[in-house]
Parts: C-alpha cells; structure tokens; sequence
C-alpha cells in the first residue's frame, strides 16, 4: 500500500497479439453499443467526406481531358467544363469542411461519452473490491489503472482516432480511384507500396524499441531528480553537491543519448519515405508517358495520378505514426478491463438480512484465517466474546495478529474458518450497508482528503447537513479548537491550505466516528508519535467518543490496555490470555510481564 | 505593465540565445542543410511539369522523357539526402539545448540555500520547470526547420510567379490565411489544452486520495462519496475535453479547405491559360504540387507563431529560477578550518525563519570541544534551529555561531559541512543500497568503516538480515525499512562522515527502545573525541549529554546536568512529563504503519519529450 508515484507508470506496455486485439475489440464493442446510431451516422458522414477529398484529382482530370485537351470541342465548351470542374472541385471542398467540422465533433461525442463512462464504472468497481483487494495491490498501480491507462485511450480518441480511420479510407479510396482510372498504370504505381509498407514496419520496429528505451532513461532521470530535491538538505548536509550534480549529469546525458538515437532512427525514414514519393512521380510519368503514346490513358489521368501519390503516401506514414498510440491504447484497456474482471471477494450473499440495532456484542468462533491459500495461518482457533457496551483491548506483539482479528470484525476479510458473529448474526449472513452504519473503523493516523475541514469530518456519514457535523465536533469538546484555525470549520485541509499536525488529523478521524455514531468501534491506535499539546485533546476526545459504545481497540500503548475493561492477548495467532487488567497482572502471565516490562521503561 | 512584459520578453529571448549558442553549429548545419534541401524540393514539382510538357503531353515520345524522369529521379536522392540531415541537425540542436537546460536548473538548484527550498515547493516547481524547458524545445527545434521552410515558400512563390503571376496569385491567396489560422488554432488551443490537464489533475488527485485513504473510505462507509466525486470530476474532463473537439473541429477542416481554394483557382486560371495557350498542362501540375508542398511548412510556422510567446515566457521562468542567488556560499576570503576539539560558541544570536517571529533571541552558549551536550525544549522552542545554524544551513539574524574560534560565515562552506555531522529528525535515504546510503559522506570508504559505522549506529544486525544484505537497495523500487531502521542507516551515514561536531536531532525517535539500549551504548563511544549535540526528549537518551540546556522562547532557561535540572528546574520537569505524556517513550514505533497520512505531494511530471516522429517535415 505504498504509492509508488507516476515512475511505476512509465514501464513500456507489452506488444499485444492479434488474438489479444480481437478480444479486447469484442469488449470494447460492448461498451460502445450504447452509441451505435451515432457511430454509423459518424461512418456514413466521414466516407462522404473522404469521397469529397478524393474528387478533387478526378476533376482535375476531367477538367484536362475534356477541356484542355479536348481540341476537337469549340472553345466556349472547353471554358466551360473547366469552369464547371472548378466549381465542383469548390462546392465539394466546402461541403468536406462541413462533414470534417460534423465527424470531429461526433466522433468527440461518442469517444468522450464511452471515457466518462469507463472513468465512473472503473471507479464504482474499485470501490466495491474488499479491503484484501487494496493491502495487496500497489497503490501506484491502481492509481495509474484510473488516470495514465484511460489517459492512453484518451489520447487516442483526442489525437488520432479520426485521422486513423480517415486515412484508412483515404488510402482504400485512392487505390479504387486510381485502379478504375488505369488499372495498368496503378499496379506500376502500386510497386512502391510494399518497399514503403517494409520500412514503415521496420521504422516502428525500431523506434518502438528506442523509444521504450526513451520512457525508461526518462524515468530513470526523473527519479533523480526527484531524489536531489527531496534529498537536499541532506545532500547540503554533508556537501555532496558536486556528486550529485554528476549523479543527474550521467542521467540527463544517458536521457539526451537515447533520445538522439530515435532521432537518427526517423533521420533514416523519412528520407527514404521522401525518395519513394519521387520515386512514385517517376514511374507515373516514365510508364504513364509510355501509355499515352500507346494511346491507352490521357494526359489527365496521368495529371491526376501524380495528385493522387499524396493520396497514397500520406496514409501510410500517418497509420505508422499512429502504430505506437494505437498499441499504447490497446495495451491500457486490456489493463482497465484486467481490473474489471477482478471480482469482490466480499459481497452481499442472497438473501443477506440487516443486523439487529440492539444487543451488538461481538462473538469470535473459532476463527483461523490466512491471507491466502497456502499461506500461513494468522489466526489459529481464536475465539472470544465482547459484550454489548465492553471496551476491550487487544495487545500483543507487531505481527502477533492482533490487527488481523479487528479486520476481521470489520469484515474486510472473511475468516478462513469459524465465525465472527454480531449481535447473533454471522457477518457472511449480513449487509455490508447495516455493517458499516452499525460499525466504525477508525484509523488513527487520520488521512485527510481534499476539502474544508467540514467536509472532512462528513466523512464519517455522507450526506450530515452542517448542524450534524458541529454537533459531531462539539460533543467531543473539539469545537473550540477547530474553530479557532483561520477559517473555523471551512479552512481548506488540502495543499496550500491549513496544514493540520498529526494529533489535528486524528482528532478529525475521531470527529468522523463521533459523526457516524456508530453502536461498536473498532479503533487501532495510532503507532507515531504526537505533537505535544494535541496528545491530551485526542485522549479526552477517544474518552467521549467511546462511551457507551461497545469498543475494540488494537492498543499499542499499555495505559490503553490499562483504562479497557478487559484486555486480550494476542500472540502467535492465537489467544495467549484474556481478562481483565488486574487480573491479568495479578496472574503473572504473559501480559503482567509485557506490563511490568513497560512500566520499567516509563520510570527511567 | 507593459514594460515589465517587454523586459521580460528580453529576459526570455536572451535565456533562448544563450542555450543556443554554444551548439550554433547545428543550428547552422540545420539551416544549411536545409537550403540544399529546398533547392531541390522546390526542382522537384518544375521537373514533373517539365517532363509533362515534354515527355507526356507531346507528340513525340523518347529521350526526352527519359531524362526529365532521370533529374527528376536525382533530384529526389538529394532531397533524401538533406532532408535526413536537416532533421538530425534540428533535433539535436533542440535535444541538446533541453539537456543544457535541464542540467543547468538542476545544479543550481542543488546550491540553493534550505531557506529557498523551505519556500519554494521544489518538486512543483521542477515539473513546471520541465514543461518550461518543454516549450523552450519545441520552439528550438522548429526555428532552423522553419527557416528552412520558409526559404521554400519563397522561392515557390517566386517560380510561381515568374511562370504566371495571375497563376501565382490564384495559387497562392488563400494560403496567408492558412498560417494565421494556424497560429490561431494554436492560440486559442493552448488555453483549453491547459483546463484539460488541470481538469484531469483533480480527477487524479481524487482517485489517488480514494485509493491511499482506502481505510477510511472504507471504514466508515464513504465509497459513495467518493464516486460522486469522480464522476463529478469525469464530467469535468468531458467538458473540457468537448470544448477542444470543439475548436478543432472548427481549425482543421478549415485548415485542410484553405490549400483546396488555391487548387481549384488553378484549375479555374489555369485551366483558361492553357486553353488560350499561355500555359500548358505540366505548369497546371507543377502549381498544384507546389501549393500541397506549402501546406505543411504553413502549419509549422504557425505552430510556430503561436508557440513563440509562450517559449518566452517559458525561458523567463527558467530565468527565474536561475537568477536566484544562493544566499549561502562560501566568501571570497573564506578560510579552512583549523584544527581544533570542536568547540561550538553561540554569541548573541538572534534568528527568524523570514519574516516570521524570532526563533532564537540573543542565545548565548559556548559547547566545549568533546563535550555532549542535550538540548531540551518544548515544540517550537528553537532547539532545532540551533542545530541548523551550526553547519549554516541558514545565517544568523544577528551575533554569531563560532566554531573551533572562526566564524562559520568565514569558513569554506564544504570544510565546514564536512566537520558537521547532523542527523535529521525525518530521515532521508536515496534509493541506493544501503551500502551507499552509508558511504554517502565518502564513496570509497571501505567496507570495514562501513560495516563499523553501521554497527556503531545499531544497523549491523538486521543489514546483514536483510535480502542482500548491505547491498540491498531501498527506496521507490526496492526494499522499505521501518522508521526506526531507517533512523538508524541515517545515523551509521553520520557516523562514517567522521565529524569533529555530530548533531543528533531526535534522531532516536523512532527507535523502539529495546533497541534503542543497544544504540544507546554505541553512541556513547561514537560521542568519544567529538562535540554531540543531542536533541531529544527521551531521559534516557538525554543522560547520554554530560550536560543539560533547556530552551524556552529562544532563550536558555535551564543548564546544568540531568539529575540537577530534575531537582532544580520545574520548568525542566514540566517539559519533560509533557514528552513523556505524549507517548514520546512508547515502545512501539518501530512498527510499520501503511496509512499514509496527509494529501498526496504534487508529483513531478516527467516532461513530454520533443518527438521527432510527431515532427512534421
């Protein structure tokens, strides 16, 4: 659970198969059937509009072969004709404008349509995945799946996705124009084709793997960078400025030189591209000379031949261009639907009823539980009760399981045996929705998101009017505190606003479960220290907060354990001791000796 | 305001000049060989019109036509030729002046003062800077490829109106509003393209708030919240987004209708030349072919256009930053620092954080060489700033910090870093392995200091216990350590610096105190022969010190021993219990949490670098 900020992202997407294409198109074909009108509209719209582009060449045939050339019609004919090619050549001109303006904005539509869309579902999906989901994956990933994967379709859908079936057609056009005006001198011109398809594929080839190697120096680069500037006080600290200076120059350089290879890459196509289009030019007009003179085409069809080569060239190297987008996009939305197809581990069975809203006490039957198939057991054969209305603690060493056992109160995991039940009822048998109003989990370490301070403390029940949320914060005895930042309850808690210290956060977490009002709270203390100052604040604020509710708490701090009603002892999975405080250390077993150990190390 | 606009147009332009300078070769070889280029480009559409006229539209079929296709095929092998070198030439020119660039912000970044980085939020204004230096390549690398270009429209113009001005003027009329509404598109574009990021920034940060805060969205039932406000922000990129649909599609259909006017004007003149005669068929071509090569070369430039201002007002920013001086540096007569036990004198010093309260005021405190010495003190009370001022990382307000009898402000700022050791209350590690994080004062020191350093500091043990031992790396793609482990590599990394005055400020406070009785006997030898300053609220860490200063409002309040303050001071007492209260000695922070608290930092974008696939020729 540790973001692994935007570096993670950078990492070159795999080549996807053909067969991989076929799937992820069926897919994609789903979600776009909500917009099928639209995108055969879209079609219709943009074949009219590349059947515009494609006239013009034609007429300007026309206009050659029986205007210009047609020395056997009067004069006042011939002006015609061109007159009337040029004004059609106009008129169609006009007309693509419009059908361009018409596709871009449909296409627009529907792509942005089907992203939004995709945004929201994503989102809802994530949201419903349990707990397990989110400890195992990293952040940085499930970040990058939400913004840098649906950005790669975006990108597409903004920059490409027109030209690409535009020149698709463009290019199927003008070889269909081109045949039915000569056949003999199009399969001449055709030769060039394959030459330029053989580099095309060889210049993706290569510049796909140079630009990977690109993204990779980048990403190197930025980390140190990143590193310097989060590091300087200690890099000035001990005056290594000069090594590090030398550190970025290796990467800046190592950035420059990957870079410049792409560039002798393109430095060799594009000229090879610029020679085959003169290439072109030649063989129309060697060859088509050759069949003029055989009297087998017209002076204007060799005219438009040379208009058409445009026509040919430029689909090609714009589809090469669009190779490495479209491939990016493809290998995104496998990644997005990769997510989708996670199922949540922990849903609603059928028929699952609401727990009861009294008598919430909370029974452990035999609990074992393993994070995964053939994974070690956490928890071995733990079972307990806590009364309706007892505080208890649970204590033990880090990674004893102690706060395994509250998740599994919380049901963010369901155990891999036995049973935890609420108020009577077996959580698997329960809503979520009457889990989460019946119970609070509240972290200590108080995560802010980005809003008023107000909004921070809704969080705790979404949709509390203002009066709920003063009333959260004054029954706590916080209200004098908060009000007092600049601002009051509406100072901003984001970047740039009012910066709360660690104790503040919490005691907003507090502020939060007191909003919620919930019957149990499952707390886990804050392991970091506190600002001296808020420590005193946030014990009372704990102190209200938890009267007369039943109480879990993962207590990291024995005078926790001390003020509980009965304390547990978790160790090695296992439930090494329960019962009350001085009981417990009355008996002399595990727990008196962690106590004893403790207050040892107070009084030094 | 209009002459702040000016000199920072100047501001920018002389950044831009001087990036380009020392590579001006390539600059010139890119102009160069963009001339040979536009010689035969510009041959090329003649040489189709010549061998129409002659070759095809003609009666007599044969050499003629051979060697119009042969030229025109030579031709085409030297515009292959320049075309690649003009490119290369260009790129690298702008690869070039980005890396320089790059580098130099970096460095004088790494010199900056901490006053300047406590303000500026670095790794903001690197990813701006980023895209800066971004702006300032994409207008470096257009400038010699539209030079070139723009060589070209000329000498197309002039062709064209040397073989029929009215032709010429057909062709040609549409084509300015081609470049203006390039540049426009450009203009109007750059706006709405800087909503969209911004847009897509918040949706981010709301799906990266949801998912690192997933425990509280999740344990109190939030998720609905939390989609509303995704699907609010989605909607706000598809508002965004539409609005640049918009405007493209308004530009680029016009831009591709505006060359088609010139095309059917020639067919329209044209057409009524040849027939009168005053023209023939291969002209008509040629024309053609020369309007769809001015295309491209119109776009760029209005590209270009468009783009200048804002590369300006770019390079100013870069300027910006560059321009800040740091604030501390070594002086002109700075000395080295004599020999000595590391005496730390404090006279009179008066100290604020910039236009803030007074932190320190009038302290006077003389630290004997080798002596230890802790410094107690409630939150804010300055203890801190006292360790910050010794290694300069800030100048005193007023009065002076002393060190073996020389005025820190007269020392070599690198004599004076290296016999100052601190170590920070937040722990910062390099993604390196653990070995370098230790070596870092001195990369060859040899595995046996180390190794000594790391067992000094505590870290031997679970080092050597982790997956590759001292050679594991940690950081972003490697290993993550405990806060208590990672205190400890930071101390180890004082350690092996050797420094005459070691500063340790709460620099235990992590350590979970079992262990910290372990550090606790290997810090009292690491203190032997050298000045310690210890800031900490522990008592046992603090009985590590021979002697005790309290500090209150910037002030000593209190000096004596542990034991004698105990007795003496309630003031003493007081902070002392509040530290204790406040969990200062629990025992279990060496545990790892994985709640990151607090709002994500902005991160820094790696910057979007000039393509020269998406280059156009």
């Amino acid at each position: 659970m540790r973001g692994q900020g935007h570096w993670a992202d950078l990492v070159p997407d795999a080549e996807l198969g053909r067969s991989d294409a076929q799937r992820l198109l069926r897919r994609l074909a789903g979600y776009l059937r909500p917009y099928r009108a639209k995108i055969v509209l879209s079609s219709i719209l943009l074949i009219a509009q590349v059947a515009a582009l494609l006239a013009g060449p034609s007429l300007v045939r026309w206009g050659i072969d029986e205007g210009l050339r047609n020395t056997a019609a009067s004069r006042a004919h011939r002006f015609d004709v061109v007159t009337r090619a040029a004004v059609m050549y106009l008129v169609l001109a006009v007309l693509g404008l419009f059908l361009g303006r018409a596709v871009t904005l449909l296409i627009a539509r529907i792509g942005e349509s089907f992203l939004r869309t995709l945004r929201g579902t994503v989102f809802k999906h994530l949201m419903s995945l349990s707990m397990g989901f989110f400890e195992r994956e990293q952040t940085g990933k499930l970040v990058a799946r939400m913004t840098s994967d649906i950005d790669a379709l975006q990108e597409l859908i903004s920059q490409g996705l027109v030209l690409l079936v535009q020149n698709v057609l463009l290019f199927v056009g003008a070889v269909v124009v081109i045949t039915l005006l000569s056949w003999q001198l199009s399969l001449a011109v055709l030769l060039i084709v394959p030459p330029v398809y053989w580099s095309s594929k060889w210049f993706r080839r290569v510049s796909n793997d140079a630009y990977r190697e690109v993204r990779d120096r980048i990403s190197a680069n930025m980390s140190t960078l990143q590193e310097s500037l989060e590091g300087i006080r200690v890099v000035q600290a001990f005056a290594r400025e000069d090594q590090f200076t030398k550190r970025f120059e290796n990467t800046n350089e190592a950035q420059f030189e990957s870079n410049l290879t792409t560039v002798k890459i393109s430095a060799k196509y594009f000229p090879a591209v610029e020679f085959s289009n003169v290439a072109g030019t030649a063989i129309i007009l060697g060859f088509g000379g050759y069949l003029v003179h055989r009297h087998l085409v017209t002076v204007g069809v060799v005219s438009a031949f040379v208009l058409y080569l445009n026509n040919l060239f430029e689909p090609i190297q714009q589809l090469s261009q669009f190779y490495n987008t479209v491939q990016s996009a493809g290998a995104a939305l496998d990644k997005v639907f990769g997510l989708l197809d996670t199922k949540p581990m922990i849903v609603d069975r059928p028929g699952a009823f609401d727990l009861p809203s009294a008598g919430l006490g909370i029974v452990a039957e035999d609990v074992a539980f393993s994070y995964g198939t053939g994974m070690d057991l956490v928890l071995n054969r733990v079972s307990l009760v806590v009364a309706p209305g007892e505080r208890l603690a649970l204590v033990g060493p880090t990674g004893a399981g102690k706060s395994t056992l509250a998740k599994l109160f919380a049901r963010f995991y369901d155990p891999t045996s036995g049973a935890i039940l609420i108020g009577g009822v077996d959580l698997r048998d329960a809503t979520m929705d009457s889990l989460r109003r019946t119970m609070c989990v509240v972290p200590q370490e108080g995560y802010l998101f980005a809003g008023t301070l107000r909004d921070n403390v809704r969080i705790g029940r979404v949709g509390a009017d203002d009066a709920a949320v003063d009333n959260a914060v004054r029954a706590l005895g916080l209200w004098d505190r908060f009000s007092a930042f600049e601002g009051g309850l509406d100072s901003e808690v984001s970047e740039g606003g009012t910066r709360l210290s660690a104790g503040e956060r919490q005691l907003v977490s507090l502020a939060r479960a007191a909003l919620a009002d919930p019957a149990i709270l499952v707390l886990d203390e804050a392991t970091s220290n506190l600002d001296p100052g808020t420590e005193q604040a946030v014990e009372a604020a704990l102190e209200s907060l938890m009267h007369g509710r039943t109480v879990v708490v993962v207590a990291h701090r024995l005078s926790t354990a001390e003020r509980a009603d009965r304390v547990a002892v978790i160790d090695a999975g296992g439930l090494a001791e329960i019962g009350t405080h001085a009981d417990l250390v009355a008996a002399g077993g595990r727990y008196a000796g962690l106590f004893a150990a403790w207050r040892t190390h107070q009084q030094h | 305001m209009q002459g702040d606009d000016r000199e920072r147009r100047r501001i920018g332009w002389r950044v831009m000049r001087a990036a380009i300078r020392p590579h001006r070769v390539w600059s010139w070889a890119g102009i160069g060989a963009g001339l040979l280029w536009t010689l035969a480009r510009v041959a090329i559409p003649k040489l189709t019109g010549q061998a129409i006229d002659r070759g095809v539209d003609t009666k007599k079929y044969g050499n003629q036509l051979a060697m119009w296709v042969a030229i025109l095929v030579v031709a085409g092998l030297f515009q292959a030729l320049f075309t690649g070198l003009r490119r290369y030439a260009a790129f690298r020119l702008a690869l070039r002046v980005e890396t320089d660039l790059r580098m130099k912000l970096v460095a004088h970044l790494q010199r900056l003062h901490f006053a300047y980085h406590d303000e500026a939020q670095t790794g903001q204004l690197m990813a701006n800077a980023n895209s800066d230096i971004a702006q300032v390549n994409n207008v470096v690398l257009l400038i010699p490829l539209t030079i070139a270009s723009t060589l070209m429209m000329i000498s197309v113009i002039i062709v064209l109106v040397l073989s029929s001005p009215g032709l010429a003027l057909f062709a040609l009329v549409a084509l300015p509003l081609l470049q203006i509404a390039a540049t426009q598109f450009s203009h109007k574009m750059f706006p709405i393209g800087t909503a969209l990021q911004n847009e897509l920034a918040q949706y981010s940060a709301v799906v990266e708030e949801t998912v690192t805060g997933i425990r509280v969205v999740k344990g109190f039932g939030a998720e609905s919240r939390q989609i509303e406000r995704v699907e609010k922000e989605a909607g706000g990129v598809f508002e965004r987004s539409i609005a640049a649909a918009k405007l493209r599609a308004w530009f680029l259909p016009l831009i591709d209708l505006l060359p088609t006017i010139g095309l059917v004007g020639i067919l329209w003149y044209g057409g009524h030349e040849v027939i009168r005669g005053h023209l023939s068929v291969g002209e008509i071509v040629a024309a053609n072919t020369y309007v769809l090569m001015l295309i491209w070369p119109l776009r760029m430039l209005g590209m270009l256009l468009g783009q200048i201002p804002r590369a300006i007002a770019a390079a100013a920013r870069i300027d910006d930053v560059l321009a800040t001086d740091p604030e501390i540096f070594s002086s002109v007569h700075a000395r080295s620092l004599p020999d000595g036990a590391g005496q730390v004198v404090f006279n009179a010093v008066t100290f604020g954080y910039g236009h803030g309260r007074t932190v320190l005021d009038e302290l006077t405190l003389t630290i004997r060489g080798g002596e230890a010495i802790a410094i107690v003190g409630a939150t804010a009370s300055g203890k801190s700033t006292v360790a910050r001022l010794i290694p300069r990382f800030y100048d005193v307000d007023s009065g002076s910090v002393v060190l073996d009898g020389v005025d820190v402000r007269e020392l070599r700022l690198h004599d004076l870093r290296r016999a100052v050791g601190l170590v920070f209350e937040d722990t910062f590690l390099f993604s390196q392995s653990v070995r370098d994080n230790i070596a870092f004062a001195d990369p060859h020191a040899p595995t046996e200091a180390i190794e000594r350093a790391a067992r000094l500091a505590g870290a031997h043990d679970f080092v050597t216990a982790l997956p590759s031992g001292y050679d594991t790396l940690l950081g972003q793609h490697g290993y993550t350590l405990s806060g208590g482990q990672r205190q400890r590599i930071a101390i180890a990394r004082a350690v092996l610096a050797d420094p005459r005055v070691l500063i340790l400020d709460d620099a235990t406070s992590s350590v979970d105190p079992s262990k910290e009785h372990e550090i606790r006997a290997a810090l009292a030898e690491v203190m032997q022969g050298r000045t310690t300053i210890i800031i900490a609220h522990r008592p046992a860490t603090i009985a590590l010190a021979d002697r005790v200063v309290l500090l209150a409002d910037g002030k000593i309040a209190a000096d004596g021993t542990h034991e004698g303050l105990l007795e003496t001071s309630a003031q003493y007492r007081e902070v002392l219990a509040r530290a204790e209260s406040d969990g200062q000695s629990d025992g279990q922070s060496d545990g790892q949490s994985d709640v990151t608290t607090g709002v994500h930092p902005a991160g820094v974008r790696p910057p979007v670098a000039g393509s020269p696939i998406a280059g156009a020729s």
